[in-house]
This record gives C-alpha cells, sequence and structure tokens, in this order.
C-alpha cells in the first residue's frame, strides 16, 4: 500500500522509536509494568508499543477496501448508521408473560427502537423453559420466572404480543435448545391474529452447541446440527423474513473463551453447518443470508474491535471460496453485540456503567448491527427498571450525542487497527483450522476438545486475576468498603403459582382428542428426524408436525419430552 | 490414617454459568481434596451422590435463581438422612438478604462473584481443623 520511499521512512521511524522507547523503558528498570515489557491483547497476541505503515505493507489494499465491499472488513453496507442507528435490542424477560409485556412497553416509551422505526423484543424464555420443563415439574420450584419470562405455550404468547401487530415487529426468540417448540408456539399463536409465518419476522436461536464450552443438559451434538438443519429448512420454504439461525459467540467469551477462540469457533461452526445445509440440499446462497452472530464486546478495547472487523474478513472469505456463495448477503456477517456480562463486578456496582459503556462504544466503531449493554446491576440480579433503562441510554447518548455514527468504519487505515485485524484473523482462521484437524466443530464438541480449549483460557485468566496481573477496578485493585445494593430485582412471588395454575388450567381445557393426535403425528415426525441422516432431510416434517401441537395447545415440557425421548437428552457431565 | 478431604460441588443442569464452579474445582483438587463434581435436575440428586461418594462437604452453585428451594430441600434432606456433619456452602449470584436467610438455615456460607478460591478452602480447612481423621 506504501511506495518503497516510504516505507523506508516508515522503518527507520520505527527504529528510532525502538531505540527511544528501549531507553525509557530501561529506565524504569523492574518497575516498569508488563504492558511495556511485554505487550500484549488479552487473547496473548503480541503487540508493539507502536505502529508505522511498514507493519502493515503485506496488507493487500483490497483485503481493506470499501465499507460494503468483498471482504466487507469495513463493513456490510456503505453506510454505517448515517441513515439508521443500530437496533437497540435489549434482553428482555422475567416472571410471568405479562410482567415481561410491562418491561417490553416500558423500554418502547423509553425510546428503544429498530430499524425503519420497528420494534426489535430480544425475549428470553425462564429456566424451566430452558430445561425443557413445565411449570408444574419438581425441579420448575424456584425457577419459574427466573433469568427469563415463564413462557410455555400459545396462550402465553397472547399474554405477551395481545394488542400489538406481529407484522410490524421483530422478534428474538432467546432459547437454549427449546427452540422448535418455541418457534411453533409463536407461529400458531400468529395463526390466531390470522397472521402467516411468511409474514413474521424475527429470530430464532437454532444454536444446538453451546453445550460445547458450557455445562448443560443437550441433546446429542450430532442430532442437534440435524435440528438446525430442519429449521433452517422449513424456514427457506415458509418463513422467508426469519433470520433462522445465530451463532452463540458471545457464550464462548463468557465461558472464559478468548476472542480468538470466539470468532475461530464461529467459523468453524459455520463451516460444519453450511456443509450440512449442502448435505440436505441446500446451498450457502439458501441459507447463509438468513444467519446472525451474536458476539461479545469486552474489556481489551482494541482487540475486541478488531476481532468484529477480523471475523467479517474470514466469514466473507470462506463462505465465498469454499462454499461459492455469490450472493453478498451469503458473506455479510449481521450481529447482535452483547457487551460482556462476565467482565462485570457485583463490587461497586456502578462503575459497570463505566464499562458497558465503553463496551457499547467499541461495538458502535466496530460497525454492529444490533445491540444490547448489560446493565449495571446484572452481576447482582435481573435489572431493576433503572438499570435496564440506564443500559438503554448509554446506547442513545453513543447515538445521538458522540458523532462516531457519521463515518462508516472509522478506525480504518489505522496501522495499528489494521494489523491487529490481520493478526486476529490469521489467529483465529489457524484456530478453526485445528477444529477441522478434530473432525471438524461436532466431532470437536463430542470429544470435549472445545471445552478443554475454553476452560484453559478460564483458567488462565482466573489467574491472571488472582495474581493481580490482570488488574479489575473494584476486585483486585481500587477495593472499596460498601454497604450491599439497596435495590435489587426480585420475581414476583406469585408468578410461579400462577404459571402452574394456567398450565394444569390449559390441560383440562384443551380439545384432548386434537391434542392426542397431533402429539401422536408429532412423536411419529421425530422418531423418524431421530433415525435421518442429514442428507436425508430433504423436506421439513419435524416443524410442521410441531406446529400443529402447539396449535393443540402443546407445552414446551410435552414437546421437549417428545424430543428428548426421540434424539436422546443428556446431562453435561455425561459428555 | 489420614485420608484426604471429600468434597461435592453442584450445579443445576439448566444453570450453563459453570465456570466459577468448574475453576474451584481444580483449586480444591489442587489443594488436595477428592472433588466430586455433577450437574442435578432434582435437589435429592445431590443427597443420593454425596451419600454414594461419602463426602464431607456439599458446594451448591447457582447463579440463574432458584437457590432457595435448592438448599432448603437439600439440607432438609440431609437432615432426614442424619447427614449433620456435612458441610453446606453456596456460591453464585445470591442477592444479600438470601445469604441471610440460607445462613440461617446451615448454609455454612456463600461466596458471590469476586470471591477467591482460597477464601472457599481456607473456610472448608478451618471447620475441619482438629479432626485428625481427614486433612
Amino acid at each position: 500500500m506504501f511506495d518503497k520511499a516510504t516505507l523506508k521512512r516508515s522503518r527507520d521511524a520505527a527504529r528510532r522509536h525502538g531505540e527511544a522507547y528501549g531507553r525509557l523503558v530501561k529506565r524504569f528498570g523492574n518497575s516498569a509494568p508488563a504492558r511495556a515489557q511485554d505487550p500484549k491483547t488479552q487473547s496473548g497476541l503480541a503487540l508493539k508499543s507502536a505502529y508505522f505503515p511498514h507493519d502493515i505493507a503485506d496488507i493487500d489494499f483490497d483485503d481493506i477496501g470499501a465499507p460494503g465491499e468483498y471482504p466487507f472488513v469495513r463493513g456490510n453496507l456503505p453506510a454505517q448508521y448515517q441513515l439508521m442507528h443500530w437496533a437497540n435490542q435489549p434482553v428482555i424477560g422475567y416472571g410471568l408473560p405479562e410482567q415481561t409485556r410491562e418491561r417490553m412497553d416500558l423500554l418502547v416509551k423509553q425510546g428503544m427502537v429498530g430499524y425503519f422505526g420497528q420494534q426489535f423484543f430480544n425475549l428470553v424464555y425462564d429456566l424451566v423453559s430452558h430445561e425443557g420443563l413445565d411449570p408444574d415439574h419438581p425441579a420448575a420450584r424456584g425457577r419459574i420466572g427466573q433469568c427469563g419470562m415463564a413462557v410455555y405455550c400459545a396462550d402465553d404468547m397472547a399474554r405477551l404480543f395481545d394488542s400489538m401487530d406481529l407484522t410490524k415487529m421483530n422478534v428474538v426468540h432467546i432459547t437454549y435448545y427449546q427452540v422448535i417448540p418455541a418457534l411453533a408456539q409463536y407461529i400458531a399463536y400468529a395463526g390466531r391474529q390470522g397472521v402467516r409465518p411468511n409474514e413474521l419476522r424475527g429470530n430464532s436461536m437454532n444454536w444446538y452447541h453451546q453445550s460445547a464450552y458450557v455445562g448443560m443438559s443437550a441433546f446429542p451434538a450430532d442430532q442437534g446440527l440435524k435440528l438446525a438443519v430442519e429449521l433452517i429448512r422449513y424456514c427457506n420454504a415458509h418463513m422467508p423474513r426469519w433470520n433462522t439461525t445465530n451463532f452463540f459467540g458471545y457464550g464462548v467469551e463468557e465461558a472464559g473463551g478468548n476472542a480468538i477462540e470466539e470468532i475461530g469457533l464461529m467459523l468453524a461452526f459455520g463451516i460444519e453447518l453450511v456443509g450440512a445445509c449442502e448435505a440436505a440440499g441446500l446451498s450457502a446462497d439458501d441459507v447463509l443470508p438468513r444467519f446472525g452472530f451474536q458476539i461479545a464486546q469486552g474489556n481489551d478495547f482494541f482487540e475486541e474491535v478488531c476481532k468484529v472487523r477480523a471475523l467479517r474478513r474470514i466469514w466473507a472469505r470462506t463462505m465465498k471460496e469454499r462454499f461459492g456463495a455469490e450472493d453478498p448477503r451469503s458473506m455479510h456477517v449481521r450481529i447482535h453485540t452483547h457487551t460482556s456480562g462476565v467482565s462485570l463486578t457485583a463490587q461497586q456496582p456502578m462503575v459497570n456503567l463505566v464499562r458497558t459503556t465503553l463496551h457499547a462504544f467499541g461495538a458502535a466503531l466496530a460497525g454492529t448491527q444490533a445491540m444490547e449493554v448489560s446493565a449495571y446491576d446484572e452481576a447482582l440480579s435481573i435489572p431493576t427498571e433503572e438499570a435496564a433503562t440506564l443500559a438503554l441510554r448509554a446506547q442513545q447518548v453513543i447515538q445521538e450525542e458522540t458523532n462516531v455514527a457519521a463515518v462508516s468504519d472509522p478506525l480504518a487505515g489505522s496501522w495499528y487497527v489494521e494489523a491487529l485485524t490481520d493478526q486476529i484473523a490469521t489467529a483465529a482462521s489457524a484456530f478453526a483450522d485445528e477444529v477441522a484437524a478434530q473432525g471438524g466443530y461436532v466431532a470437536a464438541q463430542q470429544q470435549g476438545w472445545i471445552r478443554r480449549r475454553v476452560e484453559a483460557s478460564a483458567a488462565a485468566w482466573r489467574r491472571q486475576v488472582d495474581s493481580g496481573e490482570r488488574r479489575l477496578v473494584g476486585l483486585n485493585c481500587y477495593q472499596a468498603d460498601e454497604a450491599p445494593p439497596e435495590h435489587i430485582f426480585k420475581v414476583d412471588k406469585n408468578a410461579e403459582q400462577v404459571a402452574i395454575e394456567r398450565i394444569c388450567k390449559l390441560r383440562e381445557s384443551r380439545d384432548d382428542g386434537r391434542y392426542r393426535r397431533a402429539m401422536d403425528d408429532f412423536a411419529a415426525a421425530a422418531a423418524g428426524f431421530a433415525a435421518a441422516s442429514v442428507s436425508d432431510l430433504t423436506e421439513s416434517r419435524l416443524m410442521p408436525a410441531a406446529i400443529e401441537a402447539a396449535r393443540a395447545d402443546a407445552t414446551t415440557g410435552e414437546m421437549m419430552a417428545v424430543l428428548k425421548s426421540a434424539l436422546g437428552w443428556r446431562a453435561p457431565h455425561e459428555y | 490414617m489420614t485420608q484426604p478431604l471429600r468434597i461435592l460441588l453442584a450445579k443445576p443442569t439448566h444453570d450453563s454459568h459453570d465456570r466459577g464452579v468448574r475453576y474451584l474445582a481444580t483449586r480444591f483438587r489442587d489443594a488436595g481434596f477428592e472433588v466430586i463434581f455433577t450437574n442435578f435436575l432434582l435437589p435429592g440428586e445431590v443427597t443420593r451422590i454425596a451419600v454414594q461418594e461419602d463426602v464431607q462437604v456439599i458446594g451448591v452453585s447457582t447463579s440463574s435463581g432458584g437457590h432457595m428451594p435448592v438448599f432448603s430441600d437439600l439440607i432438609a434432606d440431609l437432615r432426614a438422612q442424619h447427614l449433620n456433619d456435612v458441610l453446606v456452602i453456596g456460591g453464585g449470584v445470591i442477592p444479600a438478604d438470601d445469604v441471610v436467610e440460607l445462613t440461617d438455615m446451615g448454609v455454612a456460607a456463600i461466596f458471590g462473584p469476586g470471591d477467591s478460591a482460597e477464601a472457599a478452602i481456607a473456610l472448608v480447612r478451618d471447620h475441619f481443623a482438629g479432626r485428625p481423621e481427614v486433612a
């Protein structure tokens, strides 16, 4: 990118800098901090004390290019936020569905908005639903409406959405592995409103591979991959506006993985999933435009920004060169940023407002499409109204007041940012190659390889915190005596009883004949699905049967029981 | 003969926030404890494994709410089986006023975000100090 004379001057300047910098460091002797002696990113990539043009001399300009041009390192579209801000997508969900609705309405009133003025609702299900149970199961006690909303059937969808126009909003269903029952119930409810599946906008998680890096009960990994293909196939035929799959990179960093592992694993899984879709007769361009990514934005400011830029490049390259994608949307990485939860502290919780604002600012510079900013009280409880509103305000301040929205990819061309982007892209591609050498993502998951790698990073991080090498304000430095926090959110105590009563009443009042027929069909479809190989999945049978069951008022626990029995379901320590 | 202390660390299956407790397991192991780790759906499973494995300590980690019934069932179970000597500790995201209630219930200590592994190990060691049959 630079002529010879410039490169020579650049190297000369770097040499002079190196000498002068070295003298300064020497003067500090042993009191020089580690970052002066051996600067590196949080994931361990080596950094320099300053960057020069020759540090990016080997990068071809076409690898950087223009915003909206392949390989999209500078963003998916020519405009970043000039025409429209990123979508506000705070995670919402607690208690009964009507209580979650209150929080949805509150945030709308506070200015939460998606694209084209429409609402995006990022709704999380509760622990009972995540486990694939109903509220009257003995293990549900104490967990109903905790960490998410107590939504278990089409009637609960009505309590959540009634009086809203489903065709004018975007709903993200944050599930664990109850993906199919949740979407089926949403479709069943929409049908009651006269809304067809092809009119619905939103997002399923469709991510059965979180258990690769955190301990939770799960379907066997190979069955999970098939379930993902099944949903993609159904949506391909019936829900053209539905974003089928959310690549859950955020979970990797929350589990302790570093930036390289996060995006390396996303690329590795992308290779596995697109390959599986192809085996089932779908092309890369059939499926890729409806994939999205949930990416963490954590403490190492530049590494986290460059990680996003790097992911866009390695994804676009892989999808184009390896899978023959031609549609630019197939090469785009659409990102929902979730600011890091794990970097927040229970100590001096208000300090988290500062942290999350920095995370959000980094995500804005990286060019994210949607954002959830963690609330400052996240290490203590479900966010209070005040904390949730402040988290939204952090986004609004960046959007309205800082003027970062005026320019696309504002950090481009920084010698440091381009060099680090390249370094991360290379390291993450190498990590994806390591996964491929294990036999691919699913095989690496089954062998526990992914878990071991992520856990090793988590342990390394913890050692650094314990030793004081990694400093966390309020935790291992600048501690203060503090009184316990006064306002802690608690889920309504009556929610539990109400949820149980509702589900029992539903079982008594629904049309039993219709329910039984639908569940028999669903069980037959599940048995056939369990026995099928990926290449047999040329027609969607499981999802339509699930929708019929949901229309017959089947609950999440009932539908998940069918799937667990057909596909297998194991606790994490059995893997 | 001195036997190493045996500790059961347990986490609900649907609480995926297991980074802390898995780390704690390695630290207890490094400190010379015999560590058994399990995920559970129902609190009764914890008692069953505790009996099977003959542990002196049970540590329950919970970071997604729903901890109160887990601890109350566990303590009731242990009492019903006359396992009054088993030390119960907890950790995770547990609000301060719940901690008071849990301590009254008989939970020896609750560790929260940012607490050190050393503190948990020291508490258990102190509890069993002067008990020559365990170390």
